[in-house]
């Protein structure tokens, strides 16, 4: 039997499949849309197409609660953590970027989360004004990280609004400044937001769909910090941090 | 770890509370109906006492703006006043109730007023904010009747005799106006009685916000914010002692049954900021959900007075609207929030940054960090609002305050 979490987030629904030691056999996502109950069932079924699974499943996010199944909803800052310490077992500071929020989470030496913040109410650091931006430049994201490898400039991208955002991508397209060099000023406008929530420990981790899918944020990020790491995969890091902390529970009883 | 909500235990002097804020409003009513007294506009936190006692019904148009709020409707009278040039981003309480004026529209229409009552004069302290005269500023020009205000200087570290011997002559020059307003004569033993009268409210709304000491609370946070209004409205007046006698009671009835608020408490957050007024129903079976009881605020405490001494009541006036926290500096407020945390054996602090009332936000300038670390006690930050709910994600908050209790119970274990 294998233990399945799943991270129903506002973008993305992320699934994880785990033995019974906690290792992570398969992972799968999907796009979330409209229903989470479907969200949560394309998973389940993939998983169970060759695996037997048991329930309850173990979820957290925004759609983590009222599924027509048995689950245990948990906090996904709680089971992010949980995850992260798992992996590097250190102090450190954790920066997860995803489609509608960006959070930063500290965590201490014993694992437990000192502190977390996430992003004011706007778009400004997340995967949304990412995706608002390529709709408006017609670029597919999936082609950013690609293209801003060839930025020669770094423009720096002011408004963090994301209406204003597009306005001023207008006006350096005018100016003659080419995407890579605007995507490049996208990608650090979302790393500038996102390391104003809170000040940074010595260590971080950086996770989430969207460094997991624009590779060159992590390696921007890195440039920044030194001791900075991106496990792969890191938007499933939630939905196995949900098995973890009831596999935990478990023990302790 | 589903939440349920929680029903929080509700308390039997809510009925004395309706009926003392009905009758409140049946004296507005009346004074506007036959003219026998003349109406004064005032601050929620300015000259009550001095009005009351020169024989004015007072309205405060702060109440009907939280009325606003709670009722919901503010969403639809902010707009409005946006479009008559007040700008989103100032005061809601000032832009839902204007806009609502615009629209010739009140709560208050439901228990019989034509429009709010028409003020005779308007009083304001900028103890709490500037914001308020300006509002007041559009009302005296509508009405085309006086303004005058008390202007109290802000930041205040020190309370020296020079910031209270101003303040304490802006009160007494109100005097001859008010008399002119009024035509009563500003009577001195009137005025002592008031002011004790005041103290005497403001004691016992101390006493019944300290009851929440005790551990499990009788009472929350949710609770305060309706049960304050009394002692907003009515201070300096024996409405608000005689409520207070009640309700103090009823807590300390609970206390001795060991009666909770919160039905399993088992954490204890200290709440900065303004309520979300549309969200207090929904947020008080939330924590009650989460075994959280919201044990201390700000905003309920500031409407402690104690200060006021009728044996010298001016002066008193002075030092008691010139120590409300909310005009203090950020040292000062700092002392305030290291005892309550003490006093009130808090295990979290859930800082509500209300995008319109800086005032009463009281994290913009790294105090919550500087806390942090001298108590080590945690705290969580929310994005919202007092009356625009337009600024509030309640998805998000929902899980960052689950995940806040969780840390906070992970602490205790």
């Amino acid at each position: 039997m294998y233990k399945v979490g799943i991270d129903l987030g506002s973008s993305y629904t992320k699934g994880v499949l785990v033995d019974n030691n906690g290792q992570i056999i398969e992972q799968y996502v999907v796009k979330t849309g409209f229903d989470f109950n479907i969200a949560a069932k394309k998973i389940i079924n993939n998983f169970s197409q060759n695996y037997q699974i048991e329930y309850p499943i173990y979820t957290c996010g925004y759609g983590r609660d009222d599924l027509k199944f048995e689950t245990v909803s948990n906090s996904e800052i709680i089971a992010l953590a949980k995850a992260v310490y798992r992996l590097y077992n250190k102090k450190c500071s954790v920066i997860d970027i995803g489609g509608q929020d960006t959070k930063f989470i500290e965590i201490n030496e014993i694992g437990q989360v000192d502190k977390f913040k996430m992003n004011r109410k706007c778009a400004a650091g997340t995967g949304s004004f990412i995706e608002e931006l390529a709709f408006k430049m017609d670029v597919p994201t999936s082609d950013f990280s690609k293209i801003a490898t060839d930025a020669t400039n770094e423009v720096k991208l002011n408004s963090y609004c994301t209406v204003f955002a597009v306005s001023e991508i207008i006006g350096m397209i005018k100016k003659g400044i080419t995407i890579p060099n605007i995507i490049l000023g996208i990608y650090n406008s979302v790393i500038s937001r996102s390391i104003e929530l809170s000040a940074i420990s010595e260590n971080l981790v950086i996770t989430g769909g969207i460094p997991d899918n624009h590779p060159l944020i992590v390696e921007l990020f890195k440039k920044k910090f030194v001791n900075c790491e991106s496990p792969a995969n890191s938007q499933f890091l939630a939905a196995w941090g949900c098995v973890l902390l009831n596999l935990n529970k478990k023990t302790e009883n | 770890m589903k939440v349920e909500n929680v029903e929080p235990a509700k308390l039997t002097s809510v009925s004395a509370l309706r009926k003392t804020m009905d009758d409140y409003f049946i004296r507005l009513k009346t004074a506007v109906e036959t003219k026998n007294k003349k109406i004064a506009w005032c601050t929620s936190v300015g000259p009550a006492e001095l009005l009351y006692s020169m024989g004015f019904e007072v309205y405060f148009p702060e109440n009907h703006g939280a009325m606003l709020g709670a009722s919901k409707m503010a969403d639809k009278y902010i707009p409005t006043a946006v479009a008559n040039g007040y700008s989103p981003d100032i005061c809601s309480y000032l832009t839902a109730d204007i806009g609502a004026f615009l629209q010739n529209e009140t709560p208050l229409q439901k228990t019989g007023f034509k429009t709010v009552p028409k003020p005779d004069v308007l009083v304001y302290n900028t103890n709490q904010c500037h914001e308020v005269g300006d509002w007041f500023m559009y009302y005296a020009k509508h009405f085309n009747v006086p303004i005058l205000g008390i202007n109290t200087p802000l930041w205040i570290s020190e309370l020296n005799d020079s910031i209270l011997n101003s303040v304490a002559s802006q009160f007494k020059n109100l005097v001859p106006e008010l008399e002119k307003i009024s035509g009563n004569k500003f009577d001195i033993d009137k005025f002592k009685y008031t002011v004790g009268l005041s103290h005497d409210g403001c004691s016992l709304w101390r006493k019944v916000l300290e009851t929440a000491m005790h551990v499990p609370s009788p009472i929350n946070f949710f609770d305060s914010a309706i049960h304050m209004g009394p002692i907003v409205v009515m201070r300096g007046t024996q409405y608000a002692v005689e409520y207070y006698n009640i309700l103090l009671n009823e807590l300390n009835e609970r206390i001795k049954n060991n009666i909770s608020s919160v039905p399993n408490e088992k954490i204890r957050i200290y709440w900065d900021g303004m309520p979300l007024w549309y969200k207090l129903s929904s947020m008080s079976k939330m924590f009650a959900g989460l075994n959280t009881c919201i044990v201390a605020s700000t905003y309920c405490n500031s409407w402690v007075f104690d200060d006021l001494n009728p044996n010298d009541p001016f002066y008193s006036s002075a030092l008691a609207y010139c120590k409300l926290f909310i005009v203090r500096s950020d040292s000062e407020k700092e002392k305030v929030f290291k005892k309550l945390i003490n006093d009130f054996s808090i295990d979290g602090i859930i800082f509500h940054d209300s995008k319109t009332c800086s005032r009463n936000s009281n994290n913009r300038f790294g105090l919550p960090v500087r806390l942090q670390k001298e108590t080590n006690i945690p705290y969580l930050e929310i994005n919202g609002d007092l009356c625009d709910s337009r600024c509030y994600s309640e998805e998000q908050s929902i899980i960052a305050i689950e995940t806040f209790i969780n840390q906070l119970l992970s602490r205790k274990k």
